[in-house]
């Protein structure tokens, strides 16, 4: 009650002064720890961040390089492994087991990454080559593969115009009833039909493939780890067996293929489609296109999703950028701002 | 000078809530055809000759 | 009034109410009598120049700070402040952090139109964001891929009737006669339950397209049929002309007439 303390309102002719200012004048409360002011700590932190990486990157690039202490680690897995193999005599389970080694043959070789174009954020499909990839499918793949989620309708305005995907969709006949007397009939296809199934379900399909049953290609490229370069690679990978592997009657050796031995045979081989745009039709051109294709088949809101993504970033920096100039505006009284003691009228004793 | 168009803005713009929101809710809409406009044109341009639109006129004359 | 307040409440209001300079002065000498002694002051004033202006506040600390100790502040009152000062308005030694050309309005201006950027911005944004959703609800591609039927009009000779099925539902197409549209025309409509003319049920008088549901309970008609030429339905007698209108029976209106459309590049007929 001795004294009243009050606040300045501040007025907009205020702007924000820097964090430094604010702090000096508010408490006068000198260099700190890290320096005078926060620019100079982030220095600090800065150069304190990078000397700590280089320090630990040099030290354990050190330790286990250092063949003195090799042997240390050495010993110290000799005896989990004694300690593992004592618990497994008494029938006990211990918290931690032993590492299996990796098997390129049970998992199948890694691709290699390929810089498919749209891989890139800004890049949507090359449309021209989902056309060819599709030729691609239709002349060889459809022979045992099906498509069932995959219809004409889609390809219009992706790869085909409407009239040549009726085109395409009426060389086909689909059943359809029943009509008026009840029978079921048949009906050249319509854009509303899916890919012609190569077969009438599983069992006519492992009948015909030695008990291997031909995938449906719909999602395939989200459906295998490695997605383009998976199929890419196993498309191209046939080769002869490594000496020591012998492949069964019917199966075909393929690194890239878990296991190795696959039923499909080698499917594309130079020349075996040819293309109305002049493209070169080697197989490696017949993967690539086909793979982009079946990608498309996977994801075919992909170009729509890409170009809404990059909008949506660019309108959440701008949001972003005016959220933190309205952050500073509305502080910029609280930062500026300086209590002022106002005394009665009485004098320091 | 200066100050005189100031003053017009603010009381043009900024003085009333009501010419306040009718200014945003117009600039909103603007600010979106001229976003999309100039977002579709930089996807396309970045994107020549790959995309649907950009091929399909060497097919649909055949038909 | 003021004489039905409590004594001790209006005298407390008048206190209050005073200036602060006109304080009793039991009040400021009891402040003023606090003993320097209770304070043991390693005393250090700083006092600060900006821009010419003297800083009038001094902070005073109990200790230095070491290592091991934390600064700890101790404030003193201010010596210099006159007690008239206006504290709304901020002291001078903030002019410092002025700018030099400030311009009232302009910077209003400023914020208003950072703020309005900001606010259709996100306007913008927002009404992306709703309308994005909505579209989940709207029909999905396989749904409207099915909503259209086509028909070949060459397939379908003069005088004859096609159903089809369009959305689970059958669709009569007759391509009319000359005779038959005379007929149609010829109807006064003073003589219709449901009075419609037959240019109104159709797009070209040769085709007549309409849903093979009957207004009454939903049976299939029969074609070429009934007491007018048009359709009969069997379940209960419902009598339609060769324009599908209803003329005897319990139905009440005409047969329903679909959005269609001629597709004459192609000399079909979409229904949908």
């Amino acid at each position: 009650m001795f004294s009243r303390a009050a606040y300045t309102t501040g007025t907009r002719a205020f702007r924000a002064p820097s964090f430094a200012q604010g702090r000096m004048a508010s408490t006068q409360a000198g260099p700190g720890p890290f320096g005078a002011d926060r620019k100079a700590a982030i220095a600090w932190f800065t150069k304190a961040a990078a000397g700590s990486a280089i320090l630990g990157y040099g030290v354990s690039n050190y330790i286990a390089t250092d063949e003195r202490i090799a042997p240390l680690s050495k010993a110290l897995s000799d005896s989990v492994n004694a300690l593992q193999k004592k618990a497994d005599d008494l029938g006990l389970k211990l918290p931690f087991t032993v590492a299996h080694a990796f098997s390129t043959a049970d998992h199948g070789l890694h691709p290699p990454h390929y810089p498919w174009d749209h891989y890139k954020p800004w890049k949507t499909y090359d449309h021209a080559s989902i056309r060819r990839g599709f030729q691609v499918y239709k002349e060889v793949c459809s022979a045992c593969h099906s498509m069932e989620y995959i219809h004409y309708r889609n390809l219009v305005g992706v790869s085909h115009t409407e009239a040549e995907a009726k085109e395409l969709a009426a060389e086909y006949e689909y059943k359809d009833g029943p009509n008026d007397v009840g029978e079921m009939f048949m009906r050249p296809g319509k854009l509303t039909d899916a890919m012609p199934a190569p077969y009438p379900n599983e069992e006519a399909a492992r009948a015909a493939n030695g008990g291997a049953y031909p995938p449906d290609l719909s999602c395939i490229v989200r459906a295998r780890h490695g997605e383009e370069d998976y199929i890419f690679s196993l498309l191209l990978g046939y080769c002869d067996p490594p000496a020591g592997v012998t492949v069964r009657e019917g199966l075909h050796y393929n690194p890239y293929f878990p296991g190795g031995a696959i039923a499909m045979a080698r499917a594309l081989y130079d020349e075996v489609c040819e293309y109305d745009d002049g493209t070169p039709n080697n197989a490696s051109q017949l993967a690539k296109d086909v793979t982009t294709f079946l990608s498309w088949a996977s994801y075919p809101e992909h170009d729509e999703r890409k170009k809404m993504g990059l909008k949506t970033l660019a309108i959440s920096t701008m949001l972003l950028g005016l959220s933190v100039w309205w952050k500073r505006f509305k502080w910029s009284y609280i930062k500026s701002r300086k209590i002022v003691y106002k005394p009665g009228k009485f004098d320091e004793v | 000078m200066a100050s005189a168009i100031a003053r017009t803005t603010y009381n043009l713009f900024f003085r009333r809530s009501s010419s306040y929101m009718v200014g945003i809710f117009a600039s909103a809409f603007a600010f979106e055809i001229a976003f999309d406009g100039a977002a579709d044109r930089l996807w396309d341009s970045v994107n020549k000759g790959r995309q649907w639109k950009d091929i399909r006129s060497k097919y649909i004359e055949e038909q | 009034m003021a004489s039905k307040i409590a004594p001790s409440l209006l005298t407390s209001r008048t206190y209050w109410a005073r200036p602060i300079s006109a304080a009793p002065t039991a009040l400021t000498a009891s402040a003023a009598k606090v003993p320097k002694a209770t304070v043991p002051l390693v005393h250090r004033s700083v006092n600060a120049h900006i821009n010419g202006a003297q800083l009038s506040s001094r902070t005073n600390f109990t200790a230095n700070n070491t290592a091991f100790s934390q600064k700890r502040f101790y404030a003193a009152p201010v010596y210099k402040a006159s007690p008239d000062t206006d504290v709304t308005q901020p002291p001078r030694e903030q002019d410092a952090y002025k700018l030099q050309h400030h311009d009232d309005i302009s910077s209003r201006n400023f914020a208003y139109f950072m703020i309005g950027t900001y606010s259709f911005i996100g306007a913008a944004a927002a009404k992306n964001i709703v309308t994005d959703y909505l579209v989940h609800f709207a029909a999905s591609a396989d749904v409207l891929a099915l909503a259209k039927v086509e028909v070949d009009m060459a397939s379908i000779p003069e005088g004859k009737n096609v159903i089809l099925k369009w959305r689970g539902k059958p669709v009569f197409i007759r391509h009319r006669t000359a005779e038959e549209i005379a007929e149609a025309n010829s109807v006064s409509l003073s003589e219709l339950r449901d009075p419609e003319t037959d240019a109104d049920r159709t797009k070209k008088p040769e085709w007549l397209v309409m849903l093979g549901v009957c207004t009454h309970l939903g049976c299939v008609p029969i074609g070429e049929a009934g007491e007018y030429g048009g359709w009969f339905c069997p379940c209960h007698g419902s009598h339609y002309d060769i324009s599908g209108r209803i003329r005897k029976g319990p139905a009440p209106l005409n047969l329903e007439v679909p959005a269609y459309d001629f597709n004459e590049a192609d000399g079909k007929i979409v229904i949908g």
